[in-house]
């Protein structure tokens, strides 16, 4: 079994950086909380290391050391997400991923299909992902995860040979320190005299075990390219979250919107990585000083325009303010798989599907979610009900899906009714034959000739708090302005409504 | 055609096959046009709504104009289309919206929002009819909306009918059909009210097909259209 390794050396940092690509440019380090009101420096890049600044500084010493220096502070959120953005990288090219705090490592068997060239065109492929996530990654592939992590400390692509005897001669001059954490265990080699891999590896295993114990013959194994640790896979979680705390509450929409804006490319960014779109949103905010805000933001269609999740985040947003000014952002993204769809040859073609897609969820921006979708039936004789459900955005959307259609509008023209929805309360003048005029709030007019009244009545097993319960009287009515209205009166309240206009 | 099903055996294929068939008529149908959904208004409009253009209905309320735009969506879903109508007020009947075929997609809005919501649609492409029900609305359009909304209708090749109580297009309209409707009434019971006579005039219609079609459009500038109530 040939294994993916993938490191990204100072991962807390990196994924600080995330947030703020454009601070790649300059020397930046990380300040992580050590005490009450104290902040050391604990992690730092090369320009940094070079500049003068070292871990233990605090955020005063390393910015007079290296005036150009961006500083971050280490967050939780960032960490999360930092984390789950690197296991994204292993989910781009595999099903399963194994993850071990600042590496990941995955099956590679299967890569050969997609990259004949060779494990190296592999894991050069699997390096640009991580960049275009944000990481600089440090990826080998070998047989054993040993050998695997240990070629990531040495190089920043490496291809251990599959075969043992290859194996062994590629681990020989790696420096003893890469094969194990253990300080002591790596002074006890260093006094012995044996300072690489080889010439550990040519020790016997029974007499280091004597010497330095079980973890001293497991380097000796490691050294051997013979690793007996497990690859233990998981697979991606159901969400994809992304985070951020913010530097100072933000109380306004725009500014809000710009950081939802970052959070969503990245997101997609990892969703099209494991060729995913997003099929909905939850935000949660943190608010100042205290509590938290959570919205569920549906999409219409599975989507990768960032855009469009953020103009729907922004408007649901805008209809619902959070009630405090908002310190941190957690978005969690709900992967769907855009689908393919096979057109049908002698049927008119639909709308192809990705734009569907976009177009669905820009009209959800523009009108509400619910307000999109297909007409659907629901089960109540109230004649103004009426659902709306998902419009399909697969192969069933155009003329391509299955059977011909029969619409019987085409036979059969028949009346429309234009109801309104909530029905609206009117007043009417009634005589001994009926309804004799209406007032409404655009209508004023005599009734020329009504018929009715006709009664319904429903819902008697529900209850009046859901809604339940109703009677009506109806009329059709001709009035005065020319128009053909449908009316009725309420058997409870005794109060007309109108519930539209034939047309 | 039915020589050629009765060689297959198996009647479930022999019905498949037929479902796919293409009749002679259709492929020799006028490729400008696409049924209206109503055989008087066809003829009226010389073949039906424009393609790639834009029709306007116009009328007071009660005159056949979501009448004739439910025909027009029934009609073209009839054919396979996909379909779409944007909505102003959220006023579709459920009954008339319950046909089989391709879905609706059905887009309820504000006035202000319609003739946005609209653009999307028609610039997403491949909506064979698009419908614009302003029957109610009172905006102001400026000329630059009905520019832009005819430049992705005749990009993308689709019928586009806007309904509404006044003439709105002017010229940006390649078709214009103005209703006036007769109300008639059964006080027996439901339904209550029965029927409705309209009276459907052609006011404009661009770009005729053939000369015959021109010449009957000259002969009949206005036809009588009836809709049954479906209770």
């Amino acid at each position: 079994m040939r294994l993916a390794c993938v490191h990204v050396p100072q991962l807390a940092l990196q994924a600080a950086l995330r947030r703020s690509p454009e601070a790649r440019e300059s020397p930046s380090a990380l300040l992580t909380s050590v005490g009450k009101n104290r902040s050391r420096v604990t992690e730092l890049d090369s320009r940094a290391r070079s500049a003068g600044v070292r871990p233990g500084m605090t955020a005063a010493q390393a910015s007079a050391t290296c005036p150009g220096l961006r500083l971050f502070t280490a967050t939780a959120a960032d960490a999360e997400a930092g984390a789950a953005a690197l296991a994204d990288v292993g989910y781009a090219f595999a099903p399963r991923v194994e993850r071990d705090g600042e590496r990941i490592y995955f099956a590679a068997d299967d890569l050969t299909r997609l990259y004949p060239q060779g494990d190296q065109a592999i894991a050069q492929a699997v390096q640009a992902h991580a960049a275009r996530l944000g990481f600089g990654a440090r990826v080998a592939i070998a047989s054993t995860k040993g050998s695997a992590r240990a070629a990531t400390r040495a190089h920043e692509l490496a291809v251990v040979p599959a075969e043992r005897a290859g194996a062994r001669a590629f681990l020989a001059p790696l420096p003893v320190h890469f094969f194990t954490d253990d300080a002591e265990l790596c002074a006890a080699f260093r006094r012995w005299g044996t300072r690489t891999a080889g010439a550990v590896a040519a020790l016997p295993t029974s007499a280091i075990a004597l010497r330095l114990g079980p973890a001293g013959a497991a380097v000796a194994r490691l050294a051997r390219g013979e690793d007996d640790e497990p690859f233990l896979p998981q697979l991606p979680p159901d969400a994809l979250e992304e985070a951020v705390e913010l530097d100072y509450p933000v109380y306004e929409l725009e500014p809000l919107a710009f950081v939802l804006r970052g959070l969503c490319d990245r997101a997609l960014e990892r969703l099209a990585g494991r060729s995913l779109a997003c099929a909905g949103l939850t935000l949660r905010l943190t608010l100042d000083p205290r509590g938290l805000d959570v919205r569920e933001i549906p999409v219409a269609a599975p989507t990768r325009e960032a855009k469009i999740l953020v103009e729907l985040a922004r408007l649901d947003l805008a209809r619902r303010p959070p009630e405090a000014a908002v310190v941190g952002v957690h978005l969690i993204a709900l992967p769907a798989r855009v689908r393919a769809t096979q057109l049908d040859i002698l049927r008119p073609s639909g709308p192809a599907p990705n734009r569907l897609a976009a177009t669905l969820a820009r009209l959800a921006a523009l009108v509400g979610p619910e307000n999109v979708g297909t007409p659907a039936a629901v089960d109540s004789w109230r004649e103004e009900a009426i659902a709306v459900k998902a419009y399909p955005t697969g192969g069933s959307s155009g003329g391509s899906s299955g059977a011909p259609a029969t619409a019987q509008l085409v036979e059969e023209p028949g009346l429309c009714l234009r109801h309104r929805r909530p029905p609206e309360e009117i007043e009417v003048l009634m005589d001994r034959d009926g309804p004799a005029a209406l007032r409404g709030a655009e209508t004023t007019a005599r009734i020329l000739v009504a018929a009715g009244p006709y009664r319904l009545s429903g819902e008697w097993w529900r209850d009046t708090a859901e809604g339940g319960s109703w009677a009506r009287d109806y009329w059709d009515v001709h009035a005065s302005d020319g128009a053909v209205y449908r009316l009725h009166r309420d058997g409870r309240s005794g109060r007309f409504y109108l519930d539209g206009y034939y047309d | 055609m039915v020589r050629a099903l009765e060689l297959v055996r198996d009647p479930e294929i022999a019905a498949e096959i037929s479902a796919h068939l293409v009749s002679l008529e259709r492929l020799s149908e006028e490729r400008g046009r696409r049924a209206t959904g109503l055989a008087a208004l066809d003829a009226l409009l010389g073949g039906g709504w424009p393609r790639a253009a834009l029709s306007e209905i116009s009328g007071r309320r009660s005159s056949g104009r979501t009448a004739v735009v439910r025909a027009a969506l029934a009609a073209a879903i009839s054919a396979g289309e996909s379909t779409a109508l944007v909505d102003v007020g959220g006023t579709l009947d459920a009954r008339a919206a319950m046909s089989k075929g391709p879905p609706l997609l059905w887009i309820r809005c504000l006035a202000a929002q319609a003739l946005k919501a609209a653009d999307l649609v028609v610039a997403a492409g491949g909506f064979g009819t698009v419908a614009l029900d302003l029957c109610d609305a009172r905006l102001r359009i400026p000329d630059a909306a009905w520019v832009r909304l005819r430049h992705a209708a005749r990009a993308q090749g689709t019928t586009v009918l806007v309904a509404s109580d006044t003439r709105r297009l002017g010229a940006f309209a390649a078709a214009a059909v103005d209703l006036g409707g007769a109300p008639a009434f059964d006080t027996e019971g439901p339904p209550l009210f029965a029927r409705l006579e309209v009276r459907a005039h052609r006011l404009r219609n661009g770009r005729a097909q053939s000369s015959s079609s021109q010449s009957d459009q000259q002969q009949q500038p206005c036809v009588s259209l009836a809709f049954m109530s479906r209770s």
